[in-house]
């Protein structure tokens, strides 16, 4: 990753609430354009890590910076409560996010516009916040993050509470901005909508970075390989094959190779043939979000 | 920045008109001006006036401020936050929101003592309300902001609060008894030529001027002397040179005030209420 297409870099930083560590020395690096997805059980750092970035929180140790001596850039924020002002109308509050966002008085009406159009809330500008739907109110908070262009969007559970419709919406909105080439980082429980919307993998658990990865590289990881024979393997070659590896197994017809047994499908698939088996089917299972984030987690 | 704050101070005072609060405020404005300018009554003196309805200003600022302070520390204002290049914007914003509220309901008030039965000022009286009014009110949403959990962190507000409450208390400790009744003992001994004695005893009363507990109070008293000084010339009619200068110094006072509620604002985590 080269260093000129770094946009925030987070220093070995560190956040306890008393005796509580949420966030404990976490480095990572923010890369310009991408759409970094952190997951982690509730607990685990997220939305601090995100009230950090945006600096509404202060390390204790570590330290914060946008890189090759940028200035800070301009943060849209999407909490992961619903919380909005209850008393105002749609329109009235995104035009009070762009006044306070330097946008020129002539163009907050367009900005305001503009913005609603991205979440389909053209129609409902006139509607009192009080009165939406929680739809409605994820696509108000993400709203709001948009005013102003800024370039790093934090979008914290931008999916929670929706229906599958509406999640499916979210997913395209993000999607589309990323190809804007935002720099998006966003938390969810939504393991598809991960997968589907980002670029970078962060898992987190108990305030630390288990797992960093492109998306591209964790999914291309092989969770198992199973060789498919053409009878039962059994006698001293099957103890031979089982004595290769703790994770070399047997189940039926197939010999399943997991983790770094895999290495071992070139050997194996040797021994069954000189043994006198076919192999008839050679199957390479790739991991999915899931099974990683099961495994990081437990 | 002046448009973040006008926008910020617009959005807040919005959310007073039409609340249960405004509302509330507003009463109690009508409430204060039935009970202490009663329109049944005789006209009331021009200082009564000026003092009775400028202490509105604190009492109502104090209120006010704890009001726009709860909504401000509210988790809603976050995307606000995030946005605004220096917190002290915020602060402002909440600052001038009380100010302008508070000085709303003053005016509301003063005019209904004024028009009902109301006493007849100068010219030069009502030149003279603003400065007297307006500082008392600003010392008070300074004071009422290190009271709300919006600017404390930590300990911060029972250090203010503790020392404010140690400096009225100072305000009360006095040997001055003692003494006058050691200078008392002293010309008796005196009269009676008991020289050895005399001396005695005037050292004694030298060591009580001078203990720590005296300085202490003569402290505290000049802390609180432009409080005095505001209530003595408002009742006599006409300011000296020196106390032209309190409601300058309350001013004065509100502005570390401010300053220190800035700094502890501007270097707190923001944990704001999901309520």
């Amino acid at each position: 990753m080269q260093m000129e297409c770094i946009l925030i870099e987070i220093q070995n930083v560190s956040k306890s609430f008393y005796t509580f560590k949420a966030i404990d020395g976490v480095s990572l690096k923010i890369p310009m354009g991408e759409v970094v997805g952190i997951l982690g059980p509730n607990g685990a750092g997220k939305s601090t890590l995100f009230k950090l970035i945006s600096g509404l929180l202060k390390p204790d140790d570590g330290d914060i910076l946008a890189t090759n001596g940028r200035i800070w850039p301009k943060i849209g924020y999407k909490p992961d409560r619903l919380l909005l002002p209850n008393h105002l109308r749609i329109g009235q509050y995104l035009k009070t996010i762009a006044r306070l966002s330097n946008v020129p008085e002539q163009v907050v009406q367009q900005t305001t516009f503009d913005s609603l159009v991205k979440v389909d809330l053209v129609n409902a500008a006139d509607k009192k916040i009080r009165d939406c739907s929680k739809g409605m109110r994820q696509r108000i908070g993400l709203a709001q993050a948009l005013i102003g262009n800024p370039p790093l969007l934090l979008l914290d559970e931008p999916s929670n509470g929706l229906d599958p419709t509406g999640q499916s919406d979210m997913n395209r909105r993000v999607q589309e901005l990323h190809a804007e080439g935002k720099t998006i980082i966003i938390s969810s429980h939504q393991l598809h909508e991960i997968t589907k919307t980002c670029t970078q993998l962060v898992i987190l658990k108990n305030g630390r970075i288990h797992y960093e990865k492109s998306m591209s590289d964790a999914l291309s990881t092989s969770s198992h390989t199973i060789i498919e024979t053409d009878k039962i393997v059994e006698g001293a070659l099957a103890t031979q094959i089982l004595s290769l590896h703790d994770d070399v197994q047997f189940d039926g017809l197939s010999v399943i190779l997991r983790n770094e047994a895999m290495s071992l499908r070139r050997q194996i698939i040797t021994m069954l043939l000189m043994g006198n088996y076919d192999v008839v089917h050679v199957v390479e299972n790739k991991r999915s979000l899931a099974e990683i984030y099961a495994e990081v987690v437990a | 920045m002046i448009q973040r704050i006008q926008v910020l101070a617009s959005y807040f005072l919005r959310r007073l008109v039409g609340s249960v609060s405004g509302a509330l405020y507003l009463l109690f404005t009508l409430g204060y001006w039935l009970v202490l300018f009663n329109p049944q009554q005789l006209t009331p003196d021009t200082d009564y006036f000026i003092l009775v309805a400028g202490l509105f200003g604190p009492i109502a600022a104090f209120l006010i401020t704890l009001t726009f302070s709860n909504w401000a520390n509210q988790a809603i204002n976050y995307p606000f936050l995030v946005r605004l290049p220096s917190r002290v914007e915020y602060l402002t914003a909440l600052f001038i929101s009380a100010l302008v509220t508070t000085m709303t309901l003053q005016l509301i008030l003063a005019i209904l003592a004024i028009v009902f039965h109301g006493p007849d000022l100068s010219i030069f009286q009502f030149l003279e309300i603003p400065p007297l009014w307006l500082a008392p009110t600003v010392l008070a949403i300074t004071l009422a902001m290190h009271a709300t959990d919006l600017v404390s962190s930590g300990w911060s507000r029972v250090y203010i609060f503790g020392l404010l409450a140690l400096f009225l208390f100072g305000q009360n400790i006095s040997n001055e008894g003692l003494i006058r009744g050691l200078n008392g003992l002293s010309r008796y001994a005196s009269n009676q030529g008991w020289f050895s004695a005399v001396n005695t005893v005037s050292s004694w009363t030298n060591s009580l001027a001078n203990s720590p507990a005296n300085l202490f109070t003569r402290i505290t008293n000049a802390l609180f002397w432009p409080f005095d000084a505001i209530a003595r010339a408002i009742l006599n009619g006409n300011f000296t040179g020196t106390q032209a200068l309190a409601p300058a110094i309350l001013m004065l006072y509100a502005t570390i005030l401010f300053i220190l509620a800035a700094d502890l604002f501007v270097n707190k985590d923001l944990i704001l209420t999901e309520a």
